[in-house]
């Protein structure tokens, strides 16, 4: 019989490249994987990196009608954007108050956020509050309506006469409420406080419930006190999942929009992204082109600072599932006390919010009973109201929004799931890890990046004709697409938990049976991924409904999605439509998260990009 | 009818390491061949270039008459028109289709009428013993029976050649033993040829007809289960094959203690035979009175372990540790001294392979 003992220093005799070329071409015509992974790597490139990449020479390219001042012709080289950012005599208004502000900011909303959820994640995890359970639930809810809910909310009760339009509750009850506490860097921080402190309820509040009891049990049986066990040993364990918290809600702040420009601008108080949008709007290129570009860095560097941390500790935490937390810590006297502040804060973050919106909605002067009206839901006619002048149930301009959003986001979330899977697939089928592994990464590049600055990159690439490409400014396609290639990083992400939980053994099975690709896709891969499908649509639709930020540097007043609708009627001053508009939309969100987290037992944490 | 081929297949995952180096196997026509090596040894990806799933980087690859994957004359024939049957590890049941639709697919796509379709599916579940599963889930089965099914799906399209990836690791101890029968069983009754992938010896010598040793995608040995065991073609197949595994005391170049001993021994039976290694199966090595002519040593006794049906000793024979296997109980203690003695030696070479073997009919085969 055959025996082979030749040792194996010399390498098998390779058959010519020519040879082997056309062998893998005959083997790539019966595989598309490799093909797909292809057509999704150009799709990618384009869509993420190219406009990356054009806001970069946009910010370093001297823009048209900026000639007579820079004094160099318009497409050459130039540094004059990053002078009148940096050092003009307007960078001050242009950029270093904005930044500053930005700080504060940040640095506020975290502090708040940190203080409330990381006070309630504690009580409803370790401790013997009643009710905590029904809490745990309730004290995410915020996360669900949009972000600037609060600041509408905030502007019935406390708007002073400055801005124009109607007033707050307050100043119509005779207070009259300063310009500190209307608009400008507190509401801003207390309402944008209240959105995200959810954020870390769920993370601290997952780690608490992770960390393993026999670690402090150990500790105390060699003597540690309880304040020592909880200085040495739980807090350094938590710090991964406090650090996480942090720089997710840091990350956030930095893009949101809404929030300050409803209580910010109309005291001029400017942060980076409205910064970024004023430029855009006054076709300052060149301007916002360095802004976004400065943004994106700060983004790209959370990110990175999280994932370095995240490495730091990983070195040495070893939380394990097994000795699960059950054993709480006894409140006593304390026990109500506590339950009062759960209750106060949910009351706050969303009782109060929810109820202000929906009172001032029925009521002429805000939140006066003695007022009521339905006019602001039903009226034909409403007197006053120019730009709107009939209830917002009536007339076409409600159900034309609904209709854009529902089927704008919609689009885009089916193509961000089917993209996610696909590229899924593409990884875990292996056949091109280089390929696979550039999907894996600039599919994940969206995360690093907020997506106002991402939105106006692609206004950089796709506002003006490029190649065979049209101009795509103001339509809805484009929308869908940034829209899309936002929301990619979780679904692309979720598509490849699916696959490689799957597997590619189901469809090789299919393979080895005769099915061809189509027919293994078909009746194999979609089926079994429905549900991964069902929710890879389901979590962008609902973030893409809330989103403000994208959408409002991407509409023309063509297109009006029911975020900008609301906008729009801040900036009429029609609070009452603005605020009716806006409990559509949290009621949609509200529901249709409720729903998903029923339905497919996905827990919000997972889609907390979302 | 099909015989398979493989000639200088080789595979690379780039970077210069190879999977499979320089391989050349035939497995005849209604062989049970097993591959069998320790994991890493590139055994299951060779069982994935037969069936289409890997390509080669080199060589040609064919089922009777017909070239499956040639990479130097460009021809490949994709996974699902090889018309083969494998059965994974994880046996990769849909879970979305229920045990009938599962068996039914491949019939599927062959475009096999319903009626047809039908009977063939419960034929071929019949044979595993799972008909009366057909209209579960795989969810709702016991592992041993999704691995009935795996191998009914295959068996329904009825495929010249069945190709298994350790279907039987994943069951428990009893399962094994009975699926071993089974397997036997149905290869003989649809004929096809089988290759089995498995690192499990005892798998390997107990159903094969055939068993091929890999290391480091390198063929080793190529041969009956019985003649593997007996006449192992060198060191590695020696060391692999067998449980507790076979002793080998270098000799090296100035011998002293055990390796002196039984050089010596060796010498003065066979002159001029000057073997690199010398091997013992813990089985050959017996205690107590010894043959005449046997190789004799004292020794003593580490540790006693029964397991029922044998006892395994752990002996100290000149500061070399020795494995002895008995079939009759051993009523030794730790720190005993006793005889042990064999009449059976593998004899090894400078390069490892296996120059003969030394018993009581002197040296030879």
């Amino acid at each position: 019989m055959a025996v082979n003992t030749r040792r194996p220093a010399e390498r098998p005799p390779a058959p010519p490249r020519r040879r082997r070329l056309v062998y893998r071409l005959r083997v790539l015509r019966h595989d598309p994987t490799a093909a797909l992974g292809l057509i999704l790597l150009v799709l990618l490139a384009y869509l993420v990196v190219a406009p990356l990449v054009a806001v970069l020479s946009d910010a370093f390219r001297l823009q048209y009608g900026d000639g007579v001042h820079a004094g160099q012709q318009p497409g050459e080289w130039t540094g004059y954007y990053l002078w009148r950012v940096f050092r003009s005599q307007i960078s001050g208004l242009l950029f270093w108050e904005p930044l500053l502000n930005t700080l504060v900011i940040a640095v506020g909303t975290t502090l708040f956020a940190l203080v409330l959820g990381g006070g309630t994640a504690w009580l409803v995890t370790r401790t013997n509050m009643p009710g905590r359970r029904w809490l745990a639930g309730a004290l995410v809810v915020p996360y669900m309506l949009p972000s600037w809910t609060f600041s509408l909310a905030w502007l019935s009760l406390f708007k002073n006469e400055r801005a124009g339009g109607q007033v707050g509750f307050l100043q119509a009850q005779g207070i009259r409420t300063p310009d500190w506490l209307a608009y400008g860097a507190l509401p801003i921080i207390i309402t944008l406080g209240l959105h995200y402190y959810p954020f870390v309820l769920l993370l601290v509040g997952n780690a608490l419930r992770r960390i393993d009891a026999q670690l402090e049990d150990s500790a105390r049986i060699l003597g540690a006190p309880q304040r020592t066990v909880i200085r040495r040993i739980v807090i350094p364990l938590m710090l991964p999942a406090l650090s996480s918290a942090v720089l997710l809600v840091v990350g956030r702040v930095l893009g949101t929009f809404g929030t300050p420009y409803v209580l910010g601008l109309p005291a001029d108080y400017r942060v980076l992204s409205t910064g970024l949008f004023q430029a855009i709007r006054d076709r300052s290129t060149g301007v916002a082109s360095v802004l976004t570009t400065v943004i994106v860095v700060i983004g790209v560097l959370i990110v990175l600072a999280d994932t370095r941390m995240m490495r730091e500790h990983r070195r040495f935490v070893t939380v394990g599932g097994r000795g699960a937390m059950d054993r709480l810590g006894d409140l006593r006297r304390w026990r109500w006390p506590a339950f009062a502040f759960g209750l106060l804060a949910f009351a706050v973050s969303v009782v109060v919010p929810v109820l202000t919106l929906l009172l001032s909605t029925v009521t002429r002067t805000p939140l006066d009973l003695s007022t009521f009206t339905l006019d602001y839901w039903i009226a034909e006619r409403l007197p006053g109201a120019v730009g709107f002048p009939h209830g917002v149930l009536r007339g076409p301009e409600l159900w034309e929004a609904a209709w854009n959003s529902l089927r704008i986001v919609g689009l885009a979330s089916l193509i961000c799931a089917i993209a996610g899977l696909l590229i899924g697939y593409v990884v875990v089928r292996g056949t091109a890890p280089r390929v696979a592994a550039f999907l894996r990464q600039v599919s994940f590049l969206p995360y690093l990046i907020p997506g106002i600055a991402f939105a106006a990159a692609s206004l950089s690439l796709f506002a003006v004709a490029r190649g065979p490409m049209p101009a795509l400014y103001g339509t809805t396609f484009l929308l869908i697409l940034v829209m899309a290639v936002t929301h990619l990083p979780y679904s692309s992400r979720s598509g490849i938990a699916a696959m490689m939980q799957l597997g590619r053994e189901p469809e090789e099975a299919a393979q080895i049976a005769g099915a061809s690709w189509w027919q293994r896709m078909r009746r194999i891969i979609f089926p079994i991924q429905k549900g991964a499908l069902v929710t890879g649509i389901v979590l962008p639709f609902v973030s893409g409904l809330k989103e403000l930020s994208i959408v409002i540097m991407l509409t023309t007043t063509g297109t009006q999605l029911l975020t900008t609708l609301s906008i729009g009627l801040v900036d009429y001053g029609y609070t009452q439509l603005a605020n009716a508009v806006v409990l559509m939309i949290a009621l949609i969100s509200f529901t249709m998260t409720y729903l998903t987290q029923r339905l497919t037992k996905s827990s919000l944490a997972s889609g907390l990009g979302g | 009818m099909p015989t398979i081929t493989l000639s200088a297949v080789a595979k690379s995952y780039g970077g210069g390491d190879y999977a499979v180096k320089d391989l050349d196997l035939t497995v005849p026509d209604g062989a049970f061949m097993c591959l069998l090596g320790p994991s890493g040894c590139g055994k299951t990806t060779t069982l994935r270039m037969i069936a289409g799933l890997e390509q080669p980087t080199a060589g040609t690859i064919a089922v009777a008459d017909r070239v499956l994957d040639s990479v130097e004359q460009g021809l490949y024939v994709p996974p699902e028109r090889r018309g083969m049957g494998l059965v994974f590890q994880n046996y990769a049941l849909w879970p979305h289709l229920s045990v009938r639709d599962n068996v039914e697919f491949g019939l599927r796509m062959r475009k096999v009428p319903a009626p047809d379709r039908r009977s063939r599916a419960e034929a071929a579940l019949k044979m595993v013993h799972v008909d009366d599963a057909i209209d579960r889930y795989p969810s709702q089965l016991s592992g041993g029976q999704q691995q009935r099914v795996a191998l009914a799906r295959m068996l329904a399209i009825n495929p010249g050649v069945l190709l298994l990836d350790e279907p039987l690791s994943n069951l428990d101890a009893q399962l094994r033993l009975e699926m071993r029968a089974e397997l036997k069983r149905i290869h003989e009754e649809s004929g096809a040829t089988i290759v089995f992938v498995t690192h499990d010896q005892l798998e390997a010598l107990t159903m094969a007809t055939d068993v091929a040793v890999m290391k480091d995608g390198e063929l080793q040995q190529v041969a009956a289960p019985m003649d593997l065991y007996a006449r192992p073609a060198n060191r590695f197949v020696a060391a692999f094959v067998g449980s507790p595994p076979m002793a080998i005391v270098d000799v090296g170049p100035a011998p002293t203690g055990l390796a002196a001993s039984l050089l010596h021994f060796v010498k003065s039976r066979a002159e001029g035979c000057a073997p690199a290694a010398v091997g013992i199966r813990p089985e050959a090595l017996h205690l107590g009175a010894p043959h005449a002519s046997a190789w004799r040593e004292e020794a003593t006794v580490e540790a006693v372990l029964p397991a029922g049906s044998s006892w395994t000793v752990r002996l100290r024979v000149l500061e070399t540790e020795l494995y002895a296997l008995s079939y009759t109980p051993v009523l030794a203690a730790p720190g005993d001294m006793l005889t042990c003695w064999t009449e059976h030696m593998h004899l090894f070479g400078e390069d490892g392979g296996r120059i003969s073997a030394w018993d009581t009919r002197g040296v030879g085969a």
